[in-house]
């Protein structure tokens, strides 16, 4: 789960680390009430989950009470990358200039098996594009998931990515940074920019916190942080039934049996010559009903003009996955057509079930490929007659 | 023959008595495994469908020579069943369950890595651990540990496989299968970010087995697994292997399903492991079933 760059402060804050004065605002008048009570000048920051909020607009230096009050009006109701902002941080201003911007960060490294701790003095910018630009100057060190980050490794790594200032105080700001990752089940947590100012104190101006949510259950105090108007109606949805999904871009949709089927299908699909609407991964086990709103929520995806279905049935039954979507089409949610490659389990009589249905709307092919190039060939017709 | 498991392996199940565990061993016992003893904590003592139940590993260990584990705890205990079986002396642990917290799984692998290297230290056969988030694996008609539909696997075969994906090797299994060939063991590695068993630490027990003519590999973008598997095979395999990449046409940036299927600025991007398998003399299929082809030209060299 993403947290918004108020809560991951937050979380830091509890651990020790130093973080900017920051509030929360919903409307313009109390983007003013902060600025008064902090001083001017203050930024005023857009509260969304995605990345780019500084190009898009939705963070602003405002100088004066009355800036602040404009600049809260622009950023809130904005639209950044198809999200609503529908709250600001209010935070007091640095002057950016008088010191030096870092980054630090912490993700999980299938290579290390492990968290890895990444310092830069590239700080201030998109890590991805220091990492893709100019790799050396990212310094990575294993974190021992035992014992934790200890002092004078953080205070080795500051030296080499050639942070300046008071290293012992910069040094343990990544020691608490750490500790809330561990803590928290962080799958990411940055510091970007970590300032240092003339007195050589470190101080986080931006965070970004991301929570494991296979570890959700130990931390019920942040599942109330979740905010759903801010996620995509059907990831939501699908959320609720326990569905891997994503939304993408395309017009065919995607459903499997299984995170790597899945991903198999959406290169299938791009091979027939569409694209994918979106990866739904229906996990082992389903039974007809799971099949059914599985159907349901791909349906819902207006962009949708074909279902592509592929399931390799071990667990997973095969007369259940037909008797799923022959449910949708009885109940007439099913209106695109579903092409679909079922094998495995209960494969004979997932024919047999569909044979006796006899509609053009739900077919089933030997292959793969066979069943992707017809989803294909049917959803392009339809998004070209629709045009 | 085939590696890690075989007929003579004397399997133990944590969480037998649930839903998924007791399925499961009777599945594994229908494919011809020796099942021997359930583990839940509360239940020794018991008798479930014919099998001991013991309170703890070490008990069910010392009670009937059990050398492979295999576990359906829940995620919340599902690190702490790996430690408890590795420290019962349990040389082989598949984890199945999916879900467990990345934090759990950093420690339970680290300590399991060192009490392996101890083990082997003091001349023991050491500690695996293979997934969690996984298939488990299967020696054909000998063992199967683990969860893949048994019908693909009754007839022996010659060819290793190894996957990220359970449903990939069910896949992969049922095409060498109609093709004739068929597989020798299927390691299911899992999809899991952090994980006991890698592609590189599976290929020299295929490159050491007598029954082993050829390795398939199948990957997916996100992290260097393939990468470091690549690497492995160009200085040190004499067998040849062909691989497969799973979500070559992923968009950057989205994580699907597996938490290790995410592209990381330019580690794990697929070209970056076609171009290490390319280096490595390893052919890459571009389909699932061209991974036969490949097969079949690689042991006509």
């Amino acid at each position: 789960m993403k947290l918004h760059e108020y809560q991951g402060k937050d979380i830091l804050r509890q651990f020790g680390v130093n973080v900017q004065d920051g509030k929360v605002a919903r409307t313009p008048d109390e983007v003013r009430q902060v600025a008064r009570e902090y001083g001017q000048p203050v930024v005023v920051k857009a509260q969304v989950h995605v990345g780019g909020r500084g190009k898009a607009g939705g963070v602003k230096f405002s100088p004066t009470e009355d800036k602040a009050f404009e600049n809260g009006e622009k950023i809130l109701g904005m639209d950044i990358k198809g999200l609503t902002v529908n709250k600001v941080l209010v935070t007091r201003a640095v002057d950016i200039d008088a010191g030096t911007e870092y980054y630090v960060g912490m993700i999980v490294d299938r290579n290390v098996q492990s968290y890895t701790l990444m310092a830069s003095a590239e700080g201030g910018m998109e890590i991805e594009e220091v990492a893709a630009a100019t790799p050396e100057k990212i310094i990575k060190h294993r974190v021992d998931p035992v014992t934790g980050l200890r002092p004078y490794e953080a205070r080795d790594v500051a030296i080499k990515a050639g942070f300046k200032g008071n290293l012992n105080k910069i040094a343990d700001m990544m020691v608490k940074m750490s500790e809330a990752a561990f803590a928290r089940d962080a799958v990411l947590v940055e510091i970007n920019p970590l300032f240092v100012g003339p007195d050589g104190v470190p101080v986080a101006l931006d965070t970004k916190f991301e929570v494991d949510d296979n570890a959700m259950y130990r931390h019920r105090d942040l599942a109330d942080w979740r905010e759903l108007e801010a996620e995509h109606p059907l990831e939501i949805e699908a959320s609720k039934y326990g569905f891997a999904y994503v939304k993408l871009d395309g017009n065919v949709g995607v459903l499997g049996n299984g995170a790597g089927i899945v991903m198999t299908s959406l290169d299938v699909v791009n091979r027939a010559g569409a694209k994918p609407a979106n990866f739904l991964d229906i996990g082992g086990g389903a039974k007809a009903e799971i099949v059914y709103n599985a159907v349901k929520l791909v349906s819902k995806d207006t962009d949708v003009k074909a279902i592509f279905i592929n399931i390799f049935g071990g667990i997973t039954r095969a007369d259940e996955v037909a008797k799923g979507v022959i449910q949708a089409l009885n109940d007439g949610i099913l209106t695109k057509p579903v092409r679909m490659r079922i094998a495995g389990t209960a494969e004979d009589e997932a024919k047999a079930l569909l044979a006796e249905v006899n509609s053009p709307l739900i077919q089933m092919y030997p292959t793969m490929f066979e069943a992707a190039d017809e989803a294909a060939r049917e959803a392009n017709a339809a998004s070209q007659g629709s045009k | 023959m085939g590696i890690l498991v075989d007929k003579n392996s004397k399997v133990i199940v944590q969480g037998m008595t649930g839903r998924e565990g007791a399925s499961h061993s009777r599945a594994m016992k229908e494919f011809g495994t020796q099942v021997v003893a359930g583990v839940t904590p509360g239940k020794g003592g018991q008798d479930f469908e014919g099998w001991p139940v013991f309170n703890s590993v070490a008990e069910a260990k010392s009670a009937t020579g059990a050398n492979v584990s295999i576990i359906f705890v829940p995620p919340a205990g599902a690190a702490d069943a790996v430690l408890e079986a590795a420290h019962a002396g349990i040389p082989l642990i598949i984890l199945i369950t999916e879900g467990v917290p990345t934090v759990d799984m950093m420690r339970a692998v680290q300590e399991v890595k060192a009490l392996d290297e101890h083990s082997r230290a003091h001349g023991g056969e050491g500690v695996r651990l293979i997934g969690g988030n996984c298939p488990g694996l299967v020696t054909n008609a000998e063992a199967k540990v683990g969860i893949m539909p048994n019908k693909i696997y009754a007839t022996p075969g010659r060819i290793g496989l190894i996957s990220r994906s359970g449903t990939l090797t069910y896949e992969a299994a049922k095409l060498l299968n109609d093709a004739g060939m068929g597989t020798s063991t299927t390691v299911g590695i899992g999809g899991d970010p952090v994980i006991g068993t890698t592609f590189a630490d599976v290929l020299p027990l295929f490159e050491a087995d007598p029954d082993t003519d050829a390795v398939v590999v199948i990957g997916e973008i996100g992290g260097a697994d393939e990468e470091a598997a690549a690497e492995y095979i160009k200085t040190s395999m004499k067998k040849p292997v062909v691989a497969f990449i799973s979500g070559r046409s992923a968009p950057k940036g989205k994580r699907m399903g597996h938490a290790g299927a995410i592209i990381m600025g330019d580690v794990g991007t697929p070209e970056s492991k076609l171009a290490a398998f390319q280096a490595a003399n390893v052919p890459v299929a571009d389909t699932m079933p061209e991974i036969i082809d490949l097969v079949k030209q690689a042991l006509n060299k």
